[in-house]
This record gives C-alpha cells, sequence and structure tokens, in this order.
C-alpha cells in the first residue's frame, strides 16, 4: 500500500493539501482491499477477460 | 385545454395528442412554463430549449393534422440528461462547471431518434458533474446546485441523473432521458418515486453520450410508469453504426396486457440486508403482493466479490475517459470537494488486477444468465434508503457505496432493471422495488412492473408542486 500511494504521492502531490493527500491514502487502501478482493478468487487460466479482443477491418 | 396535461403518462397524452384533444404546441407551452418556473426550485434544469421545443412542437401539430401521426410519443415533451450531445448552440455541460460553455455541432443518437419519433426536446436536464465519475459522496456535486428532492425539500433527488428524476416526478415533463454507469438511472427514480429503466448494455446506441464508462454506460428513460418507459426505450432502442457495441438483436416493446400472467421472481439472500427499515417493510409488503401474481423463490448467490468487480471496472475506464481532465488539473474545478483529489487515488490500480477484473467479469455474465435463466425478474429493493438529506454524506472514502449486490451484477454484466416506487419511508420520501431481467429481456422486466403498477397505486401519487422559486 505504502509503495502505491508513494507512487500516486510522487505524481501528484504537489497540486493536493495535506487533507487531500490524507484522503487519496484512503482512496489508495480502498483500492488495495479492492485488488486484495479480486486476487482471492481462484481462476483457471482458461478463464479469460470477457473483453476479447476482435481485429478490426473496414468494410467491405 | 381543458383537461391538464401535468402528472398524466405519455400514453395518455399521446391518446389526447393524436385525437387532437391536446395540441402539441399547448402541451410544449404547458411544460416549458413548468420548466422554467419550477425547474429553478429543484435545480432539474441546465438549459430550457423553448426555441428548439417550439420548433419540433408546431412541426407535430402539422403533421398530426396532415394525419402523419408517427406514433406514442409524437408531440410528447421530454428532457435529456445533459451529457446528451444537442446540436444548435445548446450547451451539453457534462454538469461541469469548467465545461458550462461546451458545445457540440451534432445530435446523439437518442435525440436523433427522439426527434424522428416526433418527441419535443423542452430542456437539457441537471447531472452530478461528470457522471458521478470523480468519486462524488454528497449532493453538491453539479453547478447547478444538489438536485432536489420534489417529495422533501431537505432531501437530494438522486443521482447522477438528477434533474432527469426530479423533472418527471415534478411534472415538469411528461419524460427523460438519463443515463446509468452504476445507479445513475436507478438512484434518481427510486429516491423520486417514479419508473426508471436501465436497458441492457448496448441496445441504445451511447453515440453523442458522454462517455465515463464504455464497457457500463447505458442511455435509459424515467417516467411516470413503467409502461412509459416500454414506450420510449422502442423509439430509442437499436443498432447505429455510429456505436458498434449496440445489439443487432431486434426489440419491440410488448405492451400487451398481463391480467392473469403468472411470474416466476427470485429474491437474492440477504438483498434487503443492511436496508433501512422502512425499505426493508415495504420490500417484504411488495412480496407478499408479488406471490398473488407469481412464485417468489430465494436464490443464493456464489461467493464472489461482486462489488470489487464493477468497481474495479468503472474506476479504470473512468480514469482513462478523462485522462486528461484529470492529469491537467483541471479536477479542482469540479464543484463537489471530494472530486478535486479522488480520482488520483485510482493511479493505483494495476494492470493485472484489472485484469483479473475483467476474468472475473465473465464468471459474473455466466452465473447471472444461470441465475436469471430460471426467472423473469430478480426482485430487490430499488434503493438501500430513502433518498438522504442534502448534507449528508453517502459514501465512505474506503468502501464506496453500501452493499449493492443487484446493481453490481446489474451493470457489470449489462443486465435489464426497473425500478419503481413501492411506498414511503422517513421524512415522506418514496421508497422502490425494482426487477431486473436476464440480457436483453427488457419485456420480461418491463412486464413485471406493470403487473405490480396494475396492483398498486404508488405511481399515481404526486409530490405538492405548486409554487415556483
Amino acid at each position: 500500500m505504502e509503495r502505491l500511494f508513494a507512487l500516486v504521492r510522487g505524481r501528484y502531490g504537489d497540486r493536493l493539501t495535506p487533507a487531500e493527500l490524507d484522503e487519496v491514502r484512503k482512496g489508495v487502501e480502498g483500492v488495495v482491499q479492492t485488488a486484495r478482493a479480486l486476487r482471492a478468487v481462484r481462476l483457471e487460466s482458461s478463464d479469460e477477460p470477457f473483453s476479447p479482443f476482435i481485429p478490426y477491418r473496414a468494410d467491405p | 385545454m381543458s383537461q391538464s396535461p401535468v402528472f398524466l403518462p405519455v400514453r395518455r397524452l399521446a391518446e389526447l395528442v393524436r385525437s387532437r384533444t391536446i395540441s402539441p404546441v399547448a402541451l410544449a407551452e404547458t411544460f416549458l412554463d413548468r420548466l422554467e418556473t419550477l425547474g429553478p426550485t429543484y435545480n432539474a434544469v441546465v438549459t430550457v430549449t423553448g426555441e428548439r421545443g417550439m420548433a419540433q412542437a408546431r412541426r407535430a401539430e402539422r403533421e398530426i393534422a396532415a394525419g402523419r401521426y408517427r406514433g406514442p410519443l409524437h408531440g410528447i415533451p421530454y428532457g435529456a440528461k445533459d451529457l446528451l450531445a444537442t446540436s444548435g448552440g445548446i450547451p451539453t455541460t457534462w454538469g461541469a462547471a469548467p465545461l458550462r460553455e461546451q458545445r457540440f455541432d451534432f445530435d446523439a443518437t437518442v435525440i436523433r431518434k427522439l426527434e424522428e419519433a416526433g418527441a419535443v426536446l423542452c430542456a437539457k436536464l441537471a447531472m452530478v458533474e461528470l457522471a458521478g465519475g470523480m468519486g462524488y459522496r454528497q449532493p453538491h456535486a453539479s453547478f447547478t446546485g444538489p438536485g432536489i428532492n420534489p417529495w422533501n425539500p431537505g432531501a437530494w433527488s438522486g443521482g447522477s441523473s438528477s434533474g432527469s428524476g426530479s423533472a418527471v416526478a415534478a411534472g415538469l415533463v411528461p419524460f427523460t432521458i438519463g443515463s446509468e454507469t452504476w445507479g445513475s438511472i436507478l438512484s434518481p427514480a427510486g429516491f423520486c418515486g417514479i419508473a426508471g429503466l436501465r436497458p441492457s448494455y448496448g441496445r441504445v446506441s451511447r453515440h453523442g453520450a458522454m462517455a465515463l464508462c464504455w464497457t457500463l454506460d447505458k442511455l435509459g428513460p424515467l417516467c411516470l410508469t413503467a409502461e412509459d418507459c416500454g414506450l420510449v426505450l422502442e423509439a430509442i432502442a437499436g443498432t447505429d453504426p455510429a456505436d458498434p457495441t449496440t445489439s443487432d438483436r431486434p426489440w419491440s416493446y410488448e405492451g400487451a396486457d398481463v391480467a392473469g400472467r403468472r411470474f416466476r421472481f427470485g429474491v437474492i439472500k440477504g438483498v434487503a440486508t443492511g436496508c433501512d427499515e422502512a425499505v426493508r417493510a415495504n420490500f417484504e409488503r411488495s412480496l407478499d403482493t408479488l406471490r398473488g401474481i407469481g412464485s417468489v423463490e430465494e436464490v443464493e448467490l456464489p461467493e464472489l466479490p461482486w462489488e470489487a468487480i464493477t468497481r474495479t471496472i468503472l474506476h479504470v475506464e473512468a480514469a482513462s475517459a478523462f485522462e486528461d481532465f484529470i492529469e491537467s488539473g483541471k479536477i479542482a474545478e469540479l464543484t463537489a470537494p471530494e472530486d478535486h483529489y479522488t480520482p488520483y487515488a485510482r493511479d493505483a490500480i494495476l494492470a493485472k488486477d484489472y485484469v483479473k477484473a475483467l476474468r472475473l467479469r465473465g464468471v459474473m455474465a455466466h452465473e447471472a444468465d444461470r441465475v436469471l435463466s430460471r426467472f423473469d425478474a430478480l426482485v430487490g429493493p430499488g434503493r438501500a434508503a430513502v433518498a438522504p438529506g442534502l448534507e449528508q454524506e453517502f459514501r465512505s472514502a474506503i468502501r464506496g457505496s453500501a452493499p449493492d449486490v443487484m446493481g453490481a451484477i446489474g451493470n457489470g454484466a449489462g443486465l435489464p432493471a426497473v425500478c419503481v416506487p413501492n411506498g414511503f419511508g422517513d421524512r415522506g420520501l418514496p421508497t422502490s422495488l425494482q426487477f431486473m431481467g436476464r440480457v436483453y429481456e427488457e419485456n420480461a422486466v418491463l412486464a413485471a412492473a406493470r403487473a405490480w403498477q396494475a396492483l398498486t397505486d404508488w405511481h399515481l401519487r404526486h409530490p405538492a408542486v405548486n409554487q415556483p422559486a
């Protein structure tokens, strides 16, 4: 979490007040919690992303 | 005009217009006046489109007089959420102060289709800035001010389609178009005590609509009745070459009488857990009513992080859709203080977690279809609580919104749902019921909602709307 927050702080910290930065920190905590929930589910490698890539071709 | 058209559903107005009992011009004048004088009371309106509306109304009147009747929306006034592009110099602000003067030189497909149906555009309606995608947590999140609930001026009208909800509930227009990424049609519909339909993803073209999340955004109607939602959806649905995500499955509204039909309803176990007492009580009473027209069966879903899946997709797509806006720091000009910084945290979402969410989306979609294939609809509370007060925070910084499994699955898997009123709760505010169906089964959920409204009269109750601001 700290490394991710450091990444965000490094990018945007100079435009945020201390109070806003604290809120962003909570946001990063939320991101981490969400990621943990996703990672807790085991999938098979055959479980593909639900947005399959379809090559594009303009008609005709 | 001997009969007031205010609070008449589209179906009834259409009969009166077709029979030339009411003129489209008189209708437009009535609703334009209400939008001008009452719209500010509810912070519902961004722009009254009087010139365009009257031109469309006059054309409708000429066509109907000449025997060229286009259908049930011909001559009917409506409002459009202000994320739908409208040509002719009409601003399309996306609810955001920095974009007050934004204009497009084309009409969104939905606007074009409604024009072809003969509907009369009377207003661009207020919305939460950028459709709520920057993480707002309280009602003061639009440059037009917080949406005011017509049932209680101290309560929020819901969002992000705030004006689309309050305008119908206050009788400012007979129908509106809103959008939903996660909750933005059902929320104002539920909080304002009207009908709101979130169609299947891909049912309605998104061309010309502000993109918040390309794979979650849906456009749909808010009306006084579920039946009206079907009439409007028929006019706006369909494949569109300008939006390749639109479905090529043909669809037409099946508005047949549902008397005597038996429905199969499912209820997700624990769906009302955490809801307000009045919401729970009204929901249980609603289920008793629904048992009179069908079976009600409890269903259990597997333990999966439903909300985490949809929230991850939402945050990543929104971060990309508004990349320039966020990177430039322009979010500091938005209205809600929390919108000034919340998006930055989304840089912490790792690509592999986003891909994991997409993989789990497939699991979600298959599970939802497996469950819904056995029912006409899953039933649940429309919202977990009545509308919050105008100064009330309704999200936490860490967890986001309160649990919303039906919303997570419904939006994550692109499923249709209709929200209709089912009673009242604290502070005289409406509670609601939602019927969520299998993908592309808008007719099933609309039939269920129509059957519900044939048994109840909540949709016939309207707030006292008398004094202009």
